[in-house]
């Protein structure tokens, strides 16, 4: 719905090993942390490992695992969230940062199950050093 | 046929959403900016969109929209509900769970002076409305199920629906009626949106055909023939080689250009509480290409329809280039010049608004939630 919003432009910082980008909800609603489906990142085209994945929202940093079933948490539409993986990135230079958000609408129920929507968004932007 | 219709102006803020989203505007701003364009009176705001931590709400809150909306003089219509019955995607909710789940938003209406709720999906059951009656009744607040694409005013559903309120007899209960269920054509500019993303001339035409094809089929009557219509805009993105574009144009194709002629809101007519003027753009002669604005508006007008409008662009979820305020401000000079040509007028005065709102669903807003 809003896909072009996803990656927050400037935001992308580096420890060397690790890396952190802040996202944006791609669509008009707050939606709780249970509806966060899936996430993927990468920067480069090379993958973060998807089990080093952290999600940082209102003050909490958890594992997507983490965020499974919680219905008291949410991500209200003006709010960024931080993506943090491990993913070695070099420092003050040029990079092509992906990120892919799947995430169910909770009240859009069908035959075919709840609906899960997929957006991406592609931003080239420098990394800041951590 | 009873007396003419006055339908009362207004916007949803839904219909700013990238400005609001975009932090350009907070809700604050936008308000101001609707109140200061005369976009209103009449204001309808998305709960989970609008308000953080929605439905919980503290006075301070309660007070300072309320103090804001008098200020300037605008009159709130409709508070938007969601019905999340997979609020945890594992499972999905039981009906009363829904209520217990909806209840404090209903509440959260009267709380903000919000003489409607609209609650949303259009398919909740009619178990589901004559379970929360008695927290509208309670609060005065008048419950309008949203008959949105691909339902529509004479889809089986939407019909046992309006038999149960029959049926019940309630004052209470009713439907909010959104024009995206009544259009003639693929919005022009998501044709251009796709363009702008890579589809083939080709492909475009080839939607636009299936959707043309769709439209003089008729609206689906059931949900095997919605489903059907679904898989078809996925075939033909596949076919084209572009299976990315698929499911935007199976939601798009089925659930925003919903091809029902218009008078099947003769279905449910007498229970239309509230209007979303569900549109996609205004061309260069100033007309709404895809959304028949000027049929809506005159059917309203003959069935005697007082309520409000809350005219809804969806175009934004696409189009990137043009203003939404200026195509809101086109929007509304169709309808008004449309309601003049009924024979009628729309209501743009505040005072006049809240009595014929009033008159309209038998109740004021609620002052305050007991």
């Amino acid at each position: 719905m809003i896909p072009d919003r996803i990656i927050e432009q400037g935001t992308l910082a580096t420890t060397g090993s690790a890396v952190s980008v802040e996202v944006r909800l791609p669509w008009y609603r707050s939606l709780p942390a249970s509806c966060i489906s899936e996430v993927g990142l990468s920067v480069d085209g090379v993958a973060a490992p998807a089990e080093s994945l952290t999600w940082t929202m209102n003050g909490r940093t958890r594992t997507l695992d983490e965020m499974v079933g919680d219905t008291d948490d949410w991500w209200f539409p003006t709010d960024s969230a931080v993506l943090t993986a491990d993913l070695p990135v070099t420092p003050d230079a040029e990079h092509v940062v992906d990120v892919e958000l799947k995430l169910y609408i909770p009240y859009i129920v069908t035959d075919h199950g709840v609906l899960r929507i997929e957006e991406h968004d592609t931003k080239t932007m420098k990394a800041a050093q951590r | 046929m009873s007396d003419l219709g006055t339908p009362v102006q207004g916007v949803t803020l839904y219909s700013f959403t990238r400005a609001f989203h975009g932090r350009e505007y907070d809700l604050e701003g936008l308000l101001r900016k609707v109140a200061a364009e005369g976009f209103g009176p009449g204001v309808e705001v998305i709960g989970f969109s609008s308000i953080r931590d929605f439905p919980a709400l503290d006075d301070r809150f309660v007070g300072w929209f309320r103090d804001l909306m008098a200020e300037l003089d605008l009159v709130p219509t409709s508070l938007a509900l969601n019905g999340d019955w997979a609020v945890d995607p594992r499972r999905i909710m039981s009906v009363d769970e829904v209520v217990d789940y909806m209840t404090p938003q209903v509440e959260a209406a009267a709380r903000l002076g919000f003489p409607i709720a609209r609650i949303t999906p259009t398919s909740l059951p009619p178990e589901f409305m004559e379970k929360i009656l008695p927290v509208a009744e309670r609060c005065n607040v008048t419950l309008a199920l949203e008959v949105h694409a691909h339902h529509h005013g004479k889809h089986e559903g939407i019909l046992a629906m309006r038999d149960a309120f029959e049926r019940i007899g309630s004052p209470m209960l009713g439907f909010t009626a959104d024009w995206g269920a009544t259009v003639v054509g693929f919005a022009p500019s998501l044709l251009e949106a796709y363009r702008r993303r890579g589809a083939t001339p080709e492909l475009l035409e080839e939607v636009a055909a299936l959707w043309d094809r769709t439209y003089q089929e008729g609206p689906p009557v059931t949900e095997e023939q919605h489903g059907e219509r679904f898989g078809a805009f996925i075939g033909l993105a596949h076919k084209h080689g572009r299976p990315d574009l698929g499911v935007d144009f199976g939601i798009n194709g089925t659930g925003l250009f919903g091809p029902a002629p218009i008078d099947t809101w003769e279905g449910i007519a007498p229970w239309i509480r509230h209007c979303h003027g569900k549109f996609f753009g205004i061309d260069e002669n100033g007309e709404e290409p895809s959304v028949p604005v000027r049929g809506l508006i005159e059917f309203l007008v003959q069935h005697g329809y007082n309520g409000a409008i809350s005219s809804e662009y969806e175009g934004w979820h696409w189009n990137y280039w043009e203003d939404p305020f200026d195509i809101i401000r086109g929007e509304h000079v169709v309808q008004r010049s449309a309601a003049i040509d009924a024979g009628s007028r729309m209501i743009t005065d505040p005072a006049e608004a809240r009595a014929v709102l009033t008159a309209h669903l038998g109740h004021g807003a609620a002052e305050v939630a007991r």
